[in-house]
């Protein structure tokens, strides 16, 4: 039988009679000319008449055919090799995207449980001869017997984390590409147009669309808990919702189980909400809506912590510094004290910078040496460069700096920033080293917008050790600060090597360790974009995934293996339609010198 | 084989026109430039004069071969009529004279058929007829100079005009009437024509037959044949015009006869090589034929100079003068 992936491109089909429509237009009207040696014309058409005619014949046929082999080329068909009683060995790999959205109920049933029973129904279909992959949401393509495959299956449960089905699309194609028998890929999805991308497909690709549509839905796509450490008072919180079942709907943000804050929030609009903060220590802020069809979007986490805000003392003669300060502390971000020394080396911890006399630079080394930091200043490095690293701080110029030399073996440990990746901001013990001097001499920093945030983050939670205050989503990598040496969540621990990267598994709050000290906080929340459930269309699926059959899944499972025993007819369709074209001009051609 | 287009007979103009010719030599003009310089009468004497002077030939010198008689030798007669023979037995020169050189009896059949009214580019070329009325009287001219009796015949489907043949210098000016005044009819009859041309001509003498052929051939060269067996000279002039020579057109068109109105439906293109092929078969046809007979034949166009025309026939074996 054959089938086509575009089949409205048939419609196209009565433009083959485009050829004799021509004809006849061609021979109604032919203007005459005056020719008294029409005599000589007869005697040479009679001689040719016979020729002509065929020769007009079959040009007429193949134009008309040719139009036709383009026209049905482009419908894209294809035809099976085979009769449905079975199929020869076969390599297919399943994608099933068990990502959050799969989570959805649909008439009163998990949208998974559809899709676990549709690709039940596909792994029956195969036979011991057949290589079989199973493709989910964590990215790891799993071979095994058709058996096996139905167990994992069967024990999938909806992950935390997105799936992008072009990717999987791809990683699918890679995998057939090692295999020598006929591939192809069925892909199980909810088609939520959000996780869709583009791939270059070329192995036959079915695409199997779920019966039901999917329910309107709404949840929590961000929640802010604004400057950190938060104080005894607390801080207002912008939570953001997203999704399409309506316009508005109450949200409700509490801190650590405590009773929560309720308001009406606005779909896609940030909306701020005051919480109370506790005692002093880490809290976990919770933003929820109430629940719907789609559960897992409906409750948005964050890390809190609660401490007394920093008392810093400031240098006297730096200008930007004192500025800065004086700000802080009028916004209730900083008071005066001598818990945090910024600019030179305190009794306690300290945020040091470069001398602005040259002269004391050995004085200063001697000082941070005594103090155990690691780190020293080494010469004066005049190229202008830009801050390339680091969670801390975004791009910015930096005209002039002391290169950083660590005394210790690992010349990465403690590196909070770097410029042409050579440390610029870094800490040791308690002692934080900033390579320029807070002037717009030595960098931009002091001047750009980024400079409160900085400083805030530096005297409360850097200087103090809170390193890193990090967001994912499950299953994204995340890059660890240096001094993590493991992490803990809901009485889980991990460990890890320093600077190592971690995918968070699941929703969740994840506390970073440096020994005993906990040094930062990784949030791992859903990615927003699956609070999208719209369904990408027929159209947009093809137009991602060039090729792709699109069916329902009572035929999926006879599909799945048929497929991959088509045959393309498009090329041998574009091989003929070439012919007869070459056949048409040889024809003419070879006619004109004939007569 | 070469004509002289428009380019050509500027040049041709230029090489032979010296100071002291205050006239242009109108048997080597474009056809078309030299009738617009001048009326049928004075083009045609300028053509006849151009092209004999051209000739450097005494106009005495007929093409007849028929002896009449011997006379004396007096000074001032060509020594080429001097007959040698005559002198080694009698041992006196005596000249041979012949009876056509003074009593050759001519018949110019002109084909008046509307196909004879046709010309593929007005802008450059005579139609057909227009050329053959110059011609006409050109030879008329020419053969009344040697004191050659001519007449006329034209013809379409019926015969249309017939001046018998007569000697008179003035004669010449009837039959340049007759041929003004002629008018394209509408089909070709040759055979009437040729016939009423052997109640004409009683005596041996010679028949010119202008047309362009498109007509019946077989029908044609019966009469032509019988002609020549009643030992009249036969010379047939194929006036063609240079578009029939090629087939042009738009890509397709509907090629329609002027005469029958026969029409043929074709793209030139696909056609050309095969009518190129075909016209030259007629003609190879056409001369093959004549020249099984005695039969001359000369192809000419109508945008070959009318003194050109002219030589052609006298270029053959047996010229006109």
């Amino acid at each position: 039988m054959i089938s086509f992936l575009q089949p409205w491109v048939l419609a196209a089909l009565p433009l083959a009679g485009i050829p004799l429509l021509l004809h006849l237009i061609a021979r109604r009207e032919p203007p005459t000319v005056v020719f008294p040696a029409v005599r000589y014309l007869q005697a040479v058409t009679r001689e040719h008449e016979r020729r002509l005619k065929l020769r007009h014949w079959l040009l007429l046929l193949l134009r008309t055919l040719l139009i036709l082999a383009l026209i049905i080329a482009a419908a894209g068909p294809s035809a099976a090799l085979r009769q449905a009683g079975g199929h020869g060995p076969s390599a297919l790999v399943l994608v099933l995207d068990n990502s959050a959205s799969a989570g959805q109920v649909v008439n009163g049933t998990s949208r998974l449980t559809d899709l676990r029973a549709a690709a039940r129904r596909i792994l029956d279909g195969a036979t011991p001869a057949d290589g079989l992959w199973l493709l989910t949401a964590d990215g790891i393509p799993q071979r095994g017997s058709a058996a096996e495959l139905s167990r994992v299956v069967d024990s999938l449960a909806a992950s935390d984390r997105r799936m992008d089905l072009g990717e999987a699309v791809t990683t699918a194609g890679q995998v057939l590409s090692a295999d020598s028998r006929p591939g192809g890929i069925a892909v199980l999805s909810d088609l939520q147009a959000t996780a869709l991308s583009p791939a270059q497909v070329s192995t036959p690709l079915l695409v199997i669309r779920m019966e039901g549509q999917n329910p309107p839905n709404i949840g929590v796509a961000s929640l802010n808990a604004g400057s950190q450490p938060w104080t005894v008072e607390g801080a207002p919180v912008v939570v953001t919702l997203a999704g399409d079942s309506g316009r508005s709907a109450p949200v409700t943000v509490s801190l650590g189980g405590r009773a929560g804050r309720a308001a009406l929030a606005l779909v896609g609009t940030p909306s701020s909400i005051a919480v109370p903060g506790g005692a002093s220590g880490w809290w976990t802020l919770r933003a929820f809506v109430d629940p719907d069809e789609f559960r897992a979007d409906d409750e948005r986490l964050a890390a809190v912590r609660v401490a007394p805000i920093a008392a810093a003392s400031w240098p006297s003669g730096d200008q930007y510094l004192q500025a800065a300060g004086a700000v802080l502390e009028t916004n209730g971000r900083a008071r005066k004290g001598p818990e945090v020394t910024v600019g030179s080396l305190g009794p306690a911890a300290s945020i040091v910078l470069p001398p602005a006399d040259p002269a004391q630079l050995g004085a200063v080394n001697r000082a941070l040496e005594r103090r155990g930091t690691g780190w020293l200043f080494d010469v004066i490095v005049p190229t202008p460069g830009v801050v390339d690293s680091g969670p801390l701080l975004g791009t910015e110029r930096v005209l002039k700096r002391y290169r950083l030399r660590t005394t210790r073996n690992s010349a990465s440990a403690g590196v909070l920033a770097t410029v042409g990746g050579e440390p610029w901001i870094v800490r040791g013990a308690d002692v934080v080293v900033i390579g320029s001097r807070m002037d717009p001499e030595w960098t931009s920093l002091p001047l750009s917008a980024a400079f409160m945030p900085f400083l805030d983050a530096m005297i409360n939670r850097v200087a103090r050790g809170q390193i890193a205050s990090l967001a994912a989503a499950p299953g994204d990598p995340v890059a660890l600060p240096d001094q993590t040496t493991g992490l803990i969540a809901n009485d889980r621990k991990w460990t890890i090597e320093g600077g190592a990267s971690f995918r968070p598994p699941e929703v969740g709050v994840y506390y970073l360790l440096g020994g005993r000290d906990t040094i930062g906080v990784l949030t791992a929340n859903l990615d927003p974009r699956e609070s999208e459930l719209t369904p990408a269309s027929d159209g947009e699926v093809r137009s991602l995934w060039s090729g792709a059959r699109i069916v329902e899944p009572g035929p999926a499972a006879a599909e799945a293996f048929a497929q991959v025993g088509r045959a393309d007819l498009q090329a041998p369709l574009l091989w003929l339609a070439f012919a007869l074209a070459v056949t048409e001009v040889l024809l003419a051609s070879g006619w004109r010198q004939r007569t | 084989m070469t004509y002289y287009g428009t380019h050509q007979y500027v040049a041709a103009r230029m090489s032979t026109a010296t100071p002291f010719q205050a006239r242009p030599r109108f048997d080597l003009l474009d056809p078309l430039e030299a009738s617009r310089l001048a009326g049928l009468e004075l083009l045609t004497e300028g053509v006849v004069e151009g092209f004999l002077a051209g000739l450097h030939r005494s106009p005495r010198r007929g093409f007849s071969v028929e002896f009449a008689e011997h006379r004396m030798y007096q000074p001032g007669d060509e020594l080429r009529y001097v007959d040698w023979k005559l002198l080694g037995r009698k041992d006196r020169l005596y000249v041979k004279q012949f009876e056509e050189e003074t009593n050759l009896r001519a018949m110019i059949v002109v084909d008046a058929s509307r196909s004879m009214a046709w010309t593929g580019d007005p802008e450059t070329l005579l139609p057909k007829l227009a050329y053959v009325q110059r011609i006409a009287a050109a030879l008329a001219l020419v053969l009344l100079r040697q004191r050659d009796a001519t007449g006329l015949i034209a013809f379409d489907e019926v015969v249309r005009q017939v001046i018998p043949s007569k000697a008179r210098t003035t004669h010449w000016h009837t039959l340049v009437r007759a041929l003004r005044e002629l008018q394209a009819g509408q089909g070709t009859a040759a055979g009437p024509a040729l016939r009423r041309v052997v109640d004409l001509l009683r005596r041996r003498g010679l028949v010119v037959f202008i047309s362009d052929l498109l007509l019946d051939q077989t029908t044609a060269l019966r009469a032509l044949k019988f002609l020549r067996h009643r030992g009249h000279q036969v010379m047939v002039l194929h006036v063609m015009d240079p578009f029939e020579l090629e087939l042009h057109g738009p890509a397709e068109a509907r090629f329609e006869d002027p005469e029958t109105h026969q029409a043929v439906i074709l793209r030139p293109k696909d056609w050309a090589e095969a009518y190129r092929a075909t016209v030259s078969g007629v003609v190879s046809d056409w001369r093959r034929q004549c020249r099984s007979q005695g039969i001359q034949y000369h192809r000419i166009t109508t945008d070959m100079p009318f003194g050109l025309a002219l030589r052609r026939m006298v270029a053959s074996p047996s010229g006109l003068v």
